[in-house]
């Protein structure tokens, strides 16, 4: 018996249609995996099923969880199935957790209000579901004592302390590493075991791959595809599946190595430490014109560091870096992971980018050549950050760093926030530009698939990169 | 080095004040119309006041290092004696302001966070923004005004009785929940929209726990941060409440004080206002030290 039913969920904002019907099983012990880019309507189908749909947004249809029957348009009859039957996984699940309350505590108090167990009891059992979790030690740690894998940990514990059979998480490895990812995705299938439901909604194919089960692929609210996971990747049917497999950075053409150019940043024996803190050493690198760097490694392991360093933000704690053939004092320039941050919220993005002009001293149709070479569309400098796509904002970014006529650019994460079309456009715009108009790149990215398939050299700075001290480390040599 | 600092500049500012201070003093031991030259000079003499600043400060230091405050110029008192007494009744005052105003401000503050742009967000913005304007003394009065002589419900000054804490506390509990209530509207609306308090709710947790297991404890940060900053207010407030109501504190005796130039009592009612404002702050840093694990790490 399938332990939730959704039958013709629709949901509409006004006379806009924002998921068309779309029906679903969530059967015990098969894993079914929502597939979509940004604006496809997945977390709205997520939303719908559980009855948290934003005021203003209506859905219809029928839910069918348990021997509960309910109408999707009446989402206050669904709080009563929260933690009792269905489990919420949040994105965030660091900030998920009451910060002035330890994780024991977190989980007990579902057992205890929700399940409905006594004081006693209620401990008991939140610290056995630690335990189970491999956290025995964590239960009186506060969250931000946790790591971010064990706030997730901890996060699905108090999910399902109410007795909630079905899991839904939505995009539960936003901005994580492989290896945190490939975690993730072990934990939510060992949590459904047998007989619990998991429903995950993402944009992050390797997730899907890992968890396998069923899939539905969504595009602006319609289904495209379904099927099993392992047969959608096996032989995509669908023409925009094709190309959102294909986006995928394991399946990218490794890139043709370009002749290198003069070297334009040198290092010798770099090592760097951050708020005290030891990152790396005895790094010696030479990048030259027209050639990707590509920097991975877990969180943490000083990649953004490195970029810092080389740029001139960061003083390195030993070694040498020596800039050669700079054009001019601003030749170097920097990506950043978050467009939305890096620009002024308030004023048009036209308004940013004529400034930045005005300040290199270059002509008005600088910017419109650069539109056209980025696929931007001019009306988008009409408009403030907020309000164009991440996609097109990443891109308004490199047209401002192009601007200032670099010989160096440290793009530190620029795609990891991106889905993976957008991602592969981005990034495929990062190396052409690299490769015509001889800038050296250095990609940083947690992504080793994308790493290995863009970059000229790669530096791996992790875990093995990090040694305890700086007379132990081995020499690291890349490009030289 | 704080009470070094206060004493230092309340020296100087009451050196500094224009007016014969002997002239005062006298008036203050013997009343204004039994005030004449001669007793002014009297006055001089006998305290030494046409002598030079700097010993007669650093005397006084002396002295307060060796837990002396000195006698009043006026009564001739030890002043230990005179801020031990007053300061009870200004303390039992602004304790039951504080604690009105929690009565009445967070309470408020948290029902209308819970809905921002609702309408009692909106009144209250209104009201609070509406007492918070209005002067102390004028709300004072205003009270006075209708509840004392108007409906004579209250006596309208006077101590020794629980009903006489009413008007005083009222009005500066008022003050204070006018703020209070603002900061817990703030911090109510920005829990509301933390992922926590929606995780709280999915785990299954009704309206009523989630907000008394995950929010009364997170508003009660800011609010007990804010409370050492609202210590100033109340001070002030005390000082003006005690002048209106005829209340025997440490405010009205400071003020008393600063009219009849008796330094030594100046210097020791704003000594024990400043170290109380030390030690209040103190107090609410180890309380949100134990709330609040973040600070601590």
């Amino acid at each position: 018996m399938s332990l939730l039913k959704a039958e013709d969920i629709t949901v509409r904002d006004g006379p806009a249609t924002l998921l068309e019907p779309l029906s679903l099983r969530l059967e015990p012990g098969e894993p079914l995996v929502i597939l979509g880019e940004t604006g496809s309507g997945k977390s709205l189908m997520a939303q719908a099923i559980m009855g948290t749909l934003p005021p203003g947004l209506e859905a219809k249809g029928q839910v069918g969880v348990g021997k509960h029957m309910l109408n999707a348009a009446a989402p206050q009859r669904f709080r009563g199935l929260w933690g009792r039957e269905i489990g919420v996984l949040p994105q965030e699940p660091w900030l998920s957790l009451d910060p002035l309350m330890q994780a024991r505590s977190q989980i007990a108090e579902a057992h205890r209000l929700v399940r409905g167990l006594d004081r006693p009891n209620a401990t008991t059992r939140a610290e056995a579901d630690l335990a189970a979790l491999g956290l025995a030690g964590a239960a009186n740690k506060y969250p931000h004592e946790l790591s971010g894998g064990m706030a997730q940990r901890v996060a699905i514990a108090a999910a399902r302390a109410g007795g909630a059979r079905i899991v839904i998480a939505d995009e539960p490895t936003k901005g994580l590493d492989a290896a945190r990812r490939d975690d993730v995705a072990r934990l939510l299938l060992s949590e459904m075991g047998q007989i619990g439901g998991l429903l995950i909604i993402t944009h992050d194919l390797a997730l899907a791959r890992m968890v396998g089960g069923r899939m539905i692929v969504l595009r602006s609210g319609k289904i495209v595809e379904q099927g099993t996971t392992n047969q959608i990747f096996a032989a995509p049917q669908h023409p925009y599946t094709k190309e959102l497999l294909a986006a995928d950075p394991e399946n990218w053409t490794p890139r043709q190595r370009a002749g290198s150019g003069q070297t334009v940043v040198s290092t010798s024996g770099l090592a760097v430490e951050r708020a005290g803190q030891h990152l790396f050493s005895k790094i010696t690198l030479d990048i030259h014109a027209g050639e990707v760097l590509g920097v991975t490694g877990p969180s943490g392991c000083g990649k953004s560091s490195l970029g810092d360093a080389l740029l001139g933000l960061l003083k390195p704690a030993a070694g040498t870096i020596t800039r050669g053939s700079e054009k001019h004092a601003f030749a170097f320039q920097k990506l950043y992971q978050d467009p939305v941050a890096a620009f002024p919220r308030k004023r048009t993005l036209g308004r940013t980018i004529y400034d930045t002009l005005t300040l290199s001293g270059g002509r008005p149709n600088e910017v419109d050549a650069l539109l056209a070479r980025l696929g931007l569309d001019p009306r988008l400098l009409a408009r403030r950050p907020d309000a164009v796509s991440g996609g097109e904002l990443q891109r308004v970014s490199l047209l401002r760093v192009l601007l200032r006529n670099p010989s160096f650019i440290v793009a530190d994460e620029p795609t990891s926030r991106l889905d993976p079309i957008t991602q592969a456009q981005v990034i495929s715009l990062l190396t052409e530009i690299a490769a015509q108009d001889d800038v050296a790149v250095m990609l940083v990215s947690h992504d080793a698939a994308l790493i290995r398939n863009t970059s000229d050299e790669v530096l791996d700075l992790g875990p093995h990169g990090v040694p305890d001290t700086f007379e132990n480390a081995t020499d690291v040599r890349v490009g030289t | 080095m704080v009470a070094v600092l206060i004493g230092t500049a309340t020296f100087v500012m009451m050196r500094s004040l224009p007016g014969d201070a002997a002239w005062r003093i006298a008036a203050g031991r013997y009343g204004y119309d039994n005030v004449d030259a001669a007793a002014a000079d009297a006055v001089r003499a006998e305290l030494g006041l046409d002598g030079p600043a700097l010993p007669a400060l650093l005397q006084w230091l002396g002295d307060l290092a060796r837990f002396d405050f000195g006698n009043s110029l006026v009564t001739g008192q030890p002043i230990v004696d005179e801020i031990a007494h007053q300061l009870g009744a200004s303390a039992s005052l602004a304790l039951v302001a504080v604690l009105l105003s929690l009565l009445i401000g967070p309470p408020l503050g948290i029902l209308a966070g819970l809905r921002p742009g609702g309408l009692l967000d909106r009144v209250l913005l209104v009201v609070s923004t509406g007492i918070k304007a209005i002067p102390q003394f004028l709300l004072a009065l205003v009270l006075i005004v209708v509840l004392a002589v108007q409906l004579r419900w209250l006596p309208a000054a006077g101590h020794g009785e629980a009903r006489h804490f009413i008007l005083p506390s009222l009005t500066l509990a008022l003050g204070l929940a006018a703020v209070n209530a603002r900061i817990a509207r703030d911090a109510m609306a920005r829990i509301a929209d933390m992922p926590f308090w929606r995780f709280a709710k999915w785990k299954g947790l009704s309206e009523r726990q989630t907000l008394m297991r995950h929010g009364l404890r997170n508003v009660s940060v800011p609010l007990i941060t804010y409370l050492g900053l609202q210590f100033v207010t109340l001070v002030e407030g005390v000082i003006i409440m005690e002048s209106i109501f005829g209340w025997p504190g440490i405010g009205h005796a400071l003020v008393h004080a600063i009219f009849s130039r008796d330094v030594p009592m100046v210097q020791g009612t704003a000594l024990v206002l400043g170290l109380g404002f030390v030690m209040v702050n103190a107090l609410i840093d180890v309380a949100v030290r134990r709330l609040d694990p973040r600070v601590a790490a």
